[in-house]
């Protein structure tokens, strides 16, 4: 038939010729992702004192025996083993019992608890650590100095500084996503399975168990990983809760040897304990990979509209409440107005009555009188829009190549722009340190010690995300509506603008928007390639500041950063990205 | 066997309160197939889900096997699992973590008391063999056809032996071969168990090759209730003659009431005077609808005669279908369909003489 063989041009290509549009994205990928980490194993070899010392002949195998004969990297294994599965533990498991409840039973507010839930993402890692020392810290803690001066208790009550604060602050951290990416897990699922399990004669126990529990356990394993990776990678919490009490796992550990590089040149050793880290990220993230693979054979969802059954909660109903308010109290409320007092205090101590007669804005006039203040601000607007906007692009470039095009290695493309997803920040950043000292030296720039340095390395952190999030929303546009533009006679750039924009204009918006809330909050990459006033951005700002004792400056920062990420998470709830968001890790 | 009274069931959705069944009453013979028949939202699924325990009702009593498994009045409310029932849904619901064996075997290891494993995997075996799966018992359930999902969960299904088999539009996701193929087989397989069954359907093929029994159902309520020979050749209301299959319908007024013989009488359309089957109770002056059926009107010859509702009509389509020939024809003010034997000689625009027997046509209350 003579129409079969017509063949619209549109956005594909002749197999034979490589478009040299397709080739310039590959290759800025693979520039992006293989050159940095080919460094930082390279590094890992060398004993140079800088990494501008850097030539073949400091090549060496000293770094690796020091590293795995040290006692200490032993005791970094173990607290970051422990840190990792109690923190993944606690943030898994309320996520699962918060999913549950609005999803399966007939707990009031179900709306509240959408919205609410995914508002613990606009509290940054750092600053929920911080409220929690001012909290909880051994000495001055607001819940500390209570039980000692009021109620007559010897000791401490609690120490933030320790294993279980970590465990407890991180695990809260982690609930917002593990909820997100359970809610469509549970609601995907066809209640007609249960429902032939009853009619089999199982009890609801038995059903629970032998059917919804082992139906959800692939969609389950997947996100505990993931949540594991995210709590491996993070900075933030053990830096502030670990490392003034000498707890190291290898996040702070790796900044800490880049860190005292300036009296003692370590970064060779700092590069063979990442590529530990590195190590064991990369094999969570295989398994994490695998799993998605086969839980996607698992085809529960058929496409009929379910009407689930919910479970009454009976005598249940109220403890039920108190745990969804219980969470909300310690995870958004709390920390926001620990944050909010401090930062209207004269100087930080315990409320009492005395205390709220002399509250000022004093300290956010300091703020923004402090110099560095304004520089900082700067910075980090800049980095901000620029890394959300390069990902969103380049997000979109690739994905276009990889689900639309016959490009040759767009199975590669896709890969690669996958891998940094298991590489944490912290060693992120280490290998573009690397890179970036080896480029200036050879180009004469000053990649290091700009603004830049710190978007480029966002930008590969954040296309993994960027371009599964487009994968999915390019191939839930049917190719047909593009070619029923081509055959009304519009060209491959028409149908572009006229049909395809117009259709992904709410997931790049979407993408934009949370690439701007993802890199605002992080600390452990700009740390470690903050190279004075040019880099330094308002996580840096806010983390010297603390390091400083200025906490009740730290809390009116936070206060603001808070406010603004607020709007941020509305927004994004507005254009109706939670579920997707959630759907496309 | 199974004895339904006066259930009402409603439910909230996203637009308000539904209130699905609105007072059902069915009564089931031990080894009935019984069809429930209608469109979608007529309310059989949620009849078939209350008989199930899947659904709570808001009002009535269901029993089944003489045992009361649900009443409004007396607050009682036996859950699915402690219901002798094995059913069938639309998706299949093929648990996809097991293998077909598990699947099959899930009933049985749900029974009180423990089933010794070789006389599990006897029963099991058994199942599968009635379905005509053997052979497939290691396969991992994801890994069927659709057709093979669907005798799996037939096999789950019957593989207690349960009282009663319930099944909902069991057919519907299968293409139109298979479908012809199942169509007979499912009935032959329940009828040769002697299981009573209750079948969900909108399809009116399935209703009427597959029965013992079809129960219509609109907006709630079953209108007809008989064999389906019955449904077809005397439909009660106008929706009952339209939903199973093609009908001419002619509006009317009564002039002339049903004499001694029969219930035929009279009635003036647009197409004239048309003596035909009235319902009980009708007096003259009544608005109805003479209902007709494509297949029963034909040409008329010169045996004839007046008496016999001979009318004049123009043919204005002809499709040859191979065994019918199906045309259309315009009679007074009416667009009329007619199924002509094939070898029928006719043309479009032919001004042509039909004859409606009298006692082929039925007045139904309009």
């Amino acid at each position: 038939m003579a129409t079969r063989t017509l063949d619209f041009p549109k956005m594909r290509f002749d197999r034979r010729k490589l478009n040299p549009w397709h080739v310039t994205i590959f290759l800025v990928v693979t520039v992006l992702v293989a050159v940095p980490v080919a460094i930082l194993i390279l590094g890992s070899f060398s004993n140079a004192k800088m990494p501008t010392d850097f030539t073949w002949a400091t090549l060496t195998f000293a770094n690796y025996p020091e590293v795995w004969l040290d006692p200490g990297t032993y005791n970094i294994l173990y607290n970051t083993v422990v840190y990792v599965a109690g923190a993944t533990f606690v943030g898994v498991s309320v996520a699962a019992i918060l999913a549950w409840l609005v999803e399966r039973t007939t707990i009031p507010g179900k709306i509240w608890i959408y919205a609410g839930v995914p508002l613990a993402l606009a509290v940054p890692g750092l600053l929920q650590a911080m409220a929690w020392v001012i909290l909880a810290s051994p000495r001055s803690g607001f819940i500390n100095r209570f039980a000692m001066d009021k109620l007559g208790f010897e000791s401490a009550l609690i120490d933030i500084y320790t294993l279980g604060g970590m465990i407890f602050v991180e695990g809260l951290r982690l609930v917002p996503t593990a909820f997100l990416m359970m809610v469509p897990l549970l609601r995907s699922m066809d209640p007609a399975l249960e429902e032939a399990a009853y009619t089999s004669g199982a009890r609801p126990l038995s059903t629970a168990r032998k059917i919804t529990l082992m139906l959800m356990a692939p969609g389950f394993v997947a996100v505990t990983i993931y949540q594991a990776i995210i709590a491996l990678e993070v900075f933030e919490v053990p830096g502030v809760l670990g490392m003034p009490a000498d707890i190291h796992v290898f996040s702070t550990r790796v900044y800490m040897l880049v860190a005292e590089a300036e009296f003692l040149p370590t970064y060779g050793q700092a590069n063979a304990l990442a590529m530990l880290y590195l190590g064991v990220a990369l094999v969570a993230s295989y398994f994490y990979w695998r799993l998605i693979r086969r839980s996607e054979r698992f085809t529960v969802v058929t496409g009929k509209g379910y009407r689930p059954k919910l479970t009454p909660l009976g005598k249940w109903h109220y403890p039920a409440i108190g745990f969804v308010v219980l969470f909300m109290v310690l995870a958004i409320i709390l920390p926001f107005l620990v944050l909010l007092y401090t930062s209207l205090v004269k100087t930080l101590q315990p409320p009492s009555w005395d205390v709220f007669s002399t509250m000022s804005f004093k300290w956010y006039s300091w703020v923004f009188d402090y110099g560095r203040f304004g520089s900082t601000l700067t910075n980090t607007f800049q980095m901000v829009f620029a890394t959300a906007t390069i990902v969103t692009v380049l997000s979109f470039a690739i994905s276009l190549i990889v689900v639309r095009s016959k490009f040759v290695a767009r199975r590669v493309l896709d890969q690669m722009a996958f891998m940094p997803h298991a590489i944490p920040g912290v060693v992120m950043g280490l290998a573009f340190l690397w890179a970036f000292l080896q480029f200036d030296k050879f180009t004469g720039t000053a990649m290091f010690g700009s603004i830049w340095s710190v978007v480029l390395v966002f930008v590969v952190s954040f296309i993994a995300y960027g371009t599964r999030t487009m994968n999915a929303a390019i191939l839930q546009i049917h190719s047909d509506l593009e070619e029923a533009a081509s055959v009304s006679g519009a060209p491959p750039w028409r149908t572009l603008w006229r049909v395809f924009m117009p259709l992904m204009m709410p997931s790049l918006v979407g993408i934009w928007v949370y690439v701007v809330l993802l890199s605002v909050r992080l600390a452990g990459a700009p740390l470690i390639l903050y190279e004075g006033r040019r880099t330094e951005v308002l996580a840096v700002l806010i983390w010297y500041l603390w390091d400083d004792g200025e906490w009740e400056a730290v809390a009116a920062m936070g206060v603001m950063l808070m406010i603004g990420l607020f709007t941020l998470v509305l927004l994004l709830r507005g254009l109706g990205f939670g579920r997707s968001m959630a759907q496309a890790r | 066997m199974i004895k339904i009274e006066n259930l009402h069931l409603s439910y909230q959705t996203d637009e308000g309160m539904v209130h699905a069944v609105r007072g059902v009453n069915i009564d089931i013979a031990e080894g009935q197939f019984f069809t429930l028949l209608g469109p979608s939202g007529c309310g059989k699924t949620t009849t078939l889900r209350a008989l199930a325990g899947l659904e709570t009702p808001a009002d009535g009593e269901i029993s089944i096997d003489g045992k009361l498994v649900y009443s409004g009045p007396k607050s009682i409310n036996i859950p699915s699992y402690r219901r002798d029932i094995g059913m069938v849904f639309q998706s299949y619901a093929i648990w996809p973590h097991m293998d077909v064996f598990e699947n099959v075997a899930f009933p049985l290891r749900e029974m009180g008391g423990r089933m010794p494993k070789s006389k599990i995997r006897d029963k099991v075996l058994a199942a599968l063999s009635l379905v005509q799966l053997d052979g497939y018992e290691d396969r991992p359930a994801p890994f069927l056809s659709g057709g093979q999902q669907q005798r799996l969960a037939l096999a789950r299904a019957l593989v207690k032996e349960p009282k009663v088999l319930l099944l909902d539009e069991p057919l519907s996701n299968l293409d139109a071969k298979l479908r012809d193929e199942m169509r007979t087989e499912l009935r032959d397989l329940v009828k040769r168990l002697g299981i009573t069954t209750v079948y969900v359907t909108h399809d009116q093929l399935e209703a009427l090759t597959m029965s013992d029994v079809v129960a219509v159902m609109e907006t709630g309520l079953i209108v007809q209730e008989s064999t389906p020979f019955d449904i077809y050749e005397e439909p009660r209301t106008r929706f009952v003659a339209a939903f199973i299959g093609q009908t001419n319908f002619v509006e009317g007024k009564i002039d002339a009431a049903a004499n001694g013989a029969g219930r035929v009488g009279s009635v003036a359309t647009s197409c004239g005077s048309l003596r035909c089957i009235l319902p009980d109770g009708a007096g003259i002056g009544d608005a109805v609808s003479v209902v007709v059926r494509p297949e029963d009107v034909y040409l008329a010859d010169q045996r004839s005669v007046d008496g016999d509702n001979m009318v004049t009509a123009e043919i204005a389509e002809i499709v040859f279908m191979g065994e019918t020939l199906e045309c259309t024809a315009i009679v007074g003010a009416e667009t009329m369909r007619l199924k002509l034997h094939p070898s029928t000689r006719v043309e479009a625009g032919q001004s042509i003489k039909l004859v409606f027997p009298a006692d082929r046509c039925r007045a139904l209350a309009s």
